[in-house]
């Protein structure tokens, strides 16, 4: 039983005498009314408690409006009256994972995106750990899944053919004392499962021939890294081949729901009637849980920063770095340490910070945030130069006030199912959550008598590459295709022919950034400097998009006003 | 076949060496881009040439020539569309790996003239924070989109930085009917051409503010506006100065990268002032046969000293059998090039090109030779912005210690 | 009466700071290195003049725009104008280098000239 009282004693207690608390749908809502943010999250840690399905924190932030949906200004009913087996809210990497799982079986798919693109938020905005998950508490849902989506990285990264590195995670104590608490790491690996070694001060150089701190640490060797915004792609790739379909600038607007299950999903592009609806809204996923009737939970908001250093800072450094994955030990509440990655292109990434926002959707990086974020990490590397920094970009997580996942079939709403709270280590845990989901849609659409989709092809081929392929077959590849010789980003020595297969794969978008997530033209030093132009005019001659229309991102962003000579061509 | 020269780059740089090369040593010149003429393809403005032509012409004019020249030249090749992936040393010559249309090609050559240009600093690069949206970009894209894709990338911009091409951009933008709302450099000195000043900006009334900076970008897919601050001495924003600018468009004209990722491939060592190689006075770097000409090698002011420089280069090709390059000490100076002289091939007069540290009113430059003072030479008005170019007589010999310095000259005369 | 006059010459890339003093017997020049400079500061001082750089239109994808010059100096506050008149400018052949795309542009006497060679681009 969740004892209300206590909750209402312990936040007067702390300071919030008028903040109320009540006990609705199994979970304990706060409202009011508070003058400072740090305010709301501290009443919403305190109204924690395990005997809840969670905190629904409704205390308002005085003088602050909350920042609306961001919606794609289209209005049309092209998709009205779609009847979908399963509508998937969300094109991230929780829902592009899911959106394959339920190709596996006999049902028709359709995701729903708000964005231009799929990947454009958290899932383009993180590091790409699959995370050992030795910093997660023992017997949670968070480190279930991640165990779970750990062990079938190698064979998603052989199906989908996005490579990955298991290599390693190596941490290192920021302070003398921490070494202390090694004991206790090694036995929380060992409840979970997850190998763990010891490192002293010498045995770390064995990782990091120099290391920035110098008091040991530990090493993990399950830990590995992928590209999160690839990944997010051929997941999503997969499923449009078995049958899904993926309609982006599509953002829900409102559900209806007849007391027991959802009856119609209402968007800008016309209302949908599922059997089914899984919410994996990621930033939104509370929002879309009210909407659909089921919200017992919070987000808020936590922006990281993280920075991208040039490759060349790998090879500077590569007697720093090496290969591994270097992370600080886990630091006060939330905020892990962040660290120093080598991600699988050979880019170094430095980050995440972790700063609470009541602002869902403001991806602007912020002067005083990065500056503490670069300082940190680079006392884990001290040989990292900041005139190695080519970009840095922020984005938000969805936390929790439990700091969980919620990963469940709808009690109360009967065909409402849930992948919602995603953060950290979401990439890792998105293909083990999927598979659950796509259990529990089978069961709401089903019953008992689960039928699959016997025409299921696992396996889906990454756009050629010519600058990692052998000579041979780089040959053979521009004899059957000339523009794959023919180099557009010089940076990144991305081809011609890249760029136009990008463009006419499944789920693809016609747009500059939509283009560099999925073959890196634009994502080198020079920052799309030289090769932006002639991307725009590619994506132009290959969809027939007049020039002046060509788009960054989503509309609105369009990156020339008119032609020259004011007007028409 | 093995060529005298693989020149990389087909810009006025790599043009200009390819055609200094004897006549009777094959030449090839390796380009990425469609046609050759680099960067000047589309600086439609005027001013190139004055030096060397004696006649202001725009930047495909002034590379026109030596197009026609390049291919009216028996003893030059040229492949377009075609990226160097790989360069290899071997004994006494170099394996230049190319793709292309074609597919993979390799060319031998025994020398290697590098002239791959610059690229230009970013937003990010120069501490912007806040969005990355349409309508953020460098000058030199915003110059492309114009001049060569005929498009407008803004109705109503702000132009961060006084650099050369951001000046010559707001003219350009103006008289297409976009309105700059003002030009901003952090520094206290502007970093372009006087000229430049007056004819594109001082003209169409269009405000520099120095000291300031654009702290912030506004907008998630268009720019929407921008933030900027006073900075103060060491360039860091003064907090409680922020002003916000409506504007649809931030162009960002904070400075060029000469870029040497092929050259450190091929382990030539690196100035960290000029950001390109170390080079003697003929322009090779201290990799045996490597040579470094253009933007590759420092930024230049003039497309007519690119020219000069890079003719030192393809004109060398072949010709000096022994070798004795010393270091030159300098001092005083933002840089100097060349930083080596090779002192078993002393001419009559050497040329240097320098940049001061600071603006100055009267500065003398001493050249010394094991101490002895062997030239000295004043100088009015130094800018950083403004190279200087000197021909000097150095009688210097092998083992020499040769020392540079640039100093503030207070007892006066010029 | 003395009218002074300070202003950047840019007739070459040097860009030195020119004063000029205008009295009823003439115009003296100072901060010039050159006699280019003071003929430049007298005629800014009486009829300023400048090129005018830009790009006209052209019928050939590969080339939308093409870039044209004055072939010599026009009165400053002709240049807009003549920015104005290159709207409405379409070329519909290939032309070369110093080529006449339009002849005493807005009436300045002098000739707006394309300066790329558009046979190299478009072929002939």
């Amino acid at each position: 039983m969740v004892d209300i009282k206590k909750i209402k004693r312990k936040l007067v207690k702390a300071g919030y005498p008028l903040i109320e608390a009540s006990l609705k749908n199994g979970s304990v809502v706060l409202s009011g009314e508070l003058e400072d943010y740090e305010g709301i999250l501290e009443c919403g840690t305190i109204a924690v408690c395990k005997e809840s399905r969670g905190v629904v924190n409704d205390i308002r932030l005085k003088g602050y409006a909350p920042e609306k949906m961001r919606i794609c200004p289209v209005e049309d009913k092209a998709y009205d009256g779609e009847s979908p087996d399963v509508l998937v809210i969300g094109g991230g990497i929780v829902g592009a994972a899911i959106a394959r799982e339920l190709t596996k079986y006999a049902l028709t798919v359709t995701v729903l995106e708000k964005e231009y693109d799929i990947a454009t938020g958290q899932s383009a905005r993180n590091d790409g750990m699959i995370h050992a998950g030795i910093d997660l508490k023992p017997s949670s849902i968070k480190v279930k899944y991640n165990a779970r989506g750990n062990a079938m990285y190698p064979r998603i990264s052989k199906e989908l053919d996005v490579p990955i590195e298991m290599c390693g995670q190596c941490v290192l104590y920021t302070k003398r004392w921490q070494k202390l608490l090694f004991p206790f790491i090694k036995a929380r690996g060992a409840k979970n499962n997850i190998p763990v070694e010891k490192l002293g001060p010498e045995e770390v150089k064995k990782y990091v021939p120099e290391p920035g701190i110098k008091y040991g640490g530990f090493m993990c060797p399950s830990a590995g890294i992928l590209s999160p915004y690839q990944m997010t792609v051929a997941f999503m790739e997969n499923a449009v081949n078995n049958g899904a379909v993926l309609h982006t600038d599509t953002a829900v607007t409102g559900i209806d729901n007849d007391g027991e299950k959802i009856t119609a999903v209402r968007t800008n592009r016309g209302t949908f009637y599922p059997k089914a609806v899984v919410n994996a809204a990621g930033i939104y996923s509370d929002v879309i849980a009210e909407w659909a009737g089921d919200r017992h939970f919070t987000i808020h908001p936590r922006r990281g920063v993280e920075a991208v250093l040039d490759k060349k800072a790998k090879k500077a450094t590569s007697a720093v770095i090496g290969k591994f994955v270097i992370k600080s030990s886990t630091g006060k509440g939330h905020t892990k340490g962040g660290g120093v990655i080598v991600t699988v292109d050979g880019n170094i990434l430095l980050g995440p910070s972790a700063k609470e926002t009541p602002e869902r959707e403001n991806e602007a990086t912020v002067p005083e945030e990065f500056e503490e974020m670069i300082a940190k990490q680079f006392k884990l590397a001290p040989k990292l130069k900041r005139s190695d920094i080519i970009t840095y970009f922020a984005g938000t997580r969805a936390a929790t006030y439990e700091e969980e996942f919620v990963v469940e079939k709808s009690p109360v709403v009967r065909n409402f199912v849930q992948a919602a709270g995603i953060q950290s280590p979401g990439v890792t845990a998105a293909p083990a959550i999927a598979e659950d989901v796509g259990k529990w849609v089978a069961e709401i659409v089903f019953g008992s008598d689960v039928k699959y989709n016997t025409n299921f092809d696992p396996i889906r081929k990454r756009i050629p590459k010519p600058s990692e392929m052998l000579p041979e077959e780089r040959k053979k590849l521009i004899a059957e295709d000339p523009d794959y010789g023919v180099v557009i980003c010089r940076c990144e020595e991305v081809t011609k022919g890249e760029i136009k297969e990008a463009l006419r794969r499944p789920a693809s978008v016609p747009a500059v950034d939509a283009v560099k997530r999925r073959v890196r033209a634009g994502m080198g030093r020079c920052q799309g400097g030289f090769c932006s132009p002639l991307v725009m005019k590619i994506i132009s001659e290959e969809c027939g998009i007049p020039l002046d229309k060509v788009r960054k991102k989503g509309a609105g962003s369009e990156i020339a006003f008119r032609y020259t000579k004011g007007g028409d061509r | 076949m093995r060529y005298a020269a693989i020149v990389i780059g087909g810009g006025p740089a790599g043009m200009a060496a390819a055609c200094a090369v004897k006549e009777s040593e094959k030449v090839l010149i390796i380009e990425r881009e469609a046609r050759l003429g680099g960067i000047l393809k589309q600086c439609v403005h005027d001013g190139f040439g004055v030096i060397r032509f004696g006649e202001k012409l725009s930047g495909p004019e002034y590379a026109d020539r030596f197009i026609d020249e390049v291919y009216s030249r028996k003893n030059i090749d040229v492949r377009t569309l075609t990226f160097v992936t790989d360069i290899e040393k071997r004994n006494g010559y170099f394996v230049v790996t190319t793709t292309s249309g074609k597919g993979i090609v390799s060319y031998e050559g025994e020398n290697l003239i590098l002239a791959n240009g610059c690229r230009e600093r970013t937003a990010r690069q120069v501490n912007i924070h806040g969005t990355r949206p349409a309508g953020l970009m460098t000058a030199g894209t915003a110059q492309n989109l114009v001049n060569l894709m005929g498009i407008m990338p803004a109705k109503r911009c702000v132009i961060l930085g006084s650099g050369d091409i951001g000046l010559i951009m707001a003219r350009r933008l103006t008289l297409e009917g976009a309105e700059v709302v003002g030009v901003y450099e952090a520094k206290a000195t502007p970093s372009g051409l006087q000229r430049n000043l007056q004819q594109c900006l001082y003209d169409f009334g269009i405000p520099v503010s120095l000291k300031k900076t654009v702290t912030l970008v506004h907008g998630r897919d268009r720019v929407e506006g921008v933030t900027v601050s006073d900075v103060d001495d060491d360039m860091r924003p003064i907090s409680g100065t922020e002003e916000y600018i409506p504007c649809d468009a931030l162009i960002v004209s904070v400075g060029l990268i000469p870029e040497n990722e092929l050259a450190e491939n091929l382990g030539v060592p690196i100035d960290p002032r000029t950001k390109g190689p170390v080079v003697d006075q003929y322009m090779m770097t201290a990799v045996d046969g490597v040579y470094s000409v253009g933007n590759a090698l420092h930024v230049h002011d003039l497309v007519d000293y690119v020219s000069e420089v890079a003719e030192t280069a393809g004109k060398d090709v072949g010709r000096r059998k022994s070798r004795a390059s010393i270091e030159v000490t300098q001092k005083g100076f933002a840089y100097l090039v060349p930083q080596r002289i090779d002192a078993a091939n002393v001419e009559k007069e050497t040329t240097f090109y320098f940049r001061a540290s600071h603006d100055t009113e009267r500065a003398k430059l001493t050249v010394t030779i094991n101490g002895k003072t062997a030239v000295t030479k004043k100088y009015s008005m130094l800018k950083p912005p403004e190279a200087v170019r000197v021909k000097l007589a150095l009688p210097v010999k092998a083992g020499d210690d040769v020392k540079f310095v640039l100093e503030d000259d207070d007892d006066g005369n010029v | 009466m003395t009218e002074t006059f300070e202003m950047i010459c840019i007739v070459c890339p040097r860009g030195c700071r020119l004063k000029a003093e205008r009295t009823a017997d003439g115009i003296a020049v100072t901060g010039n290195k050159c006699p280019r400079g003071a003929k430049f500061a007298e005629e800014e001082i009486v009829a300023p003049k400048r090129s005018f750089t830009g790009t006209v239109r052209s019928v050939f994808p590969e080339m939308p725009v093409v870039p044209v010059r004055t072939a010599g100096e026009v009165p400053k506050d002709k240049v807009k104008e003549v920015a104005l008149l290159t709207r409405d400018v379409l070329l519909t052949r290939a032309y070369g280098v110093g080529e006449v795309a339009v002849d005493n542009v807005c009436g300045t006497g002098v000739d707006l000239i394309v300066t790329a060679d558009m046979r190299k681009v478009i072929g002939s």
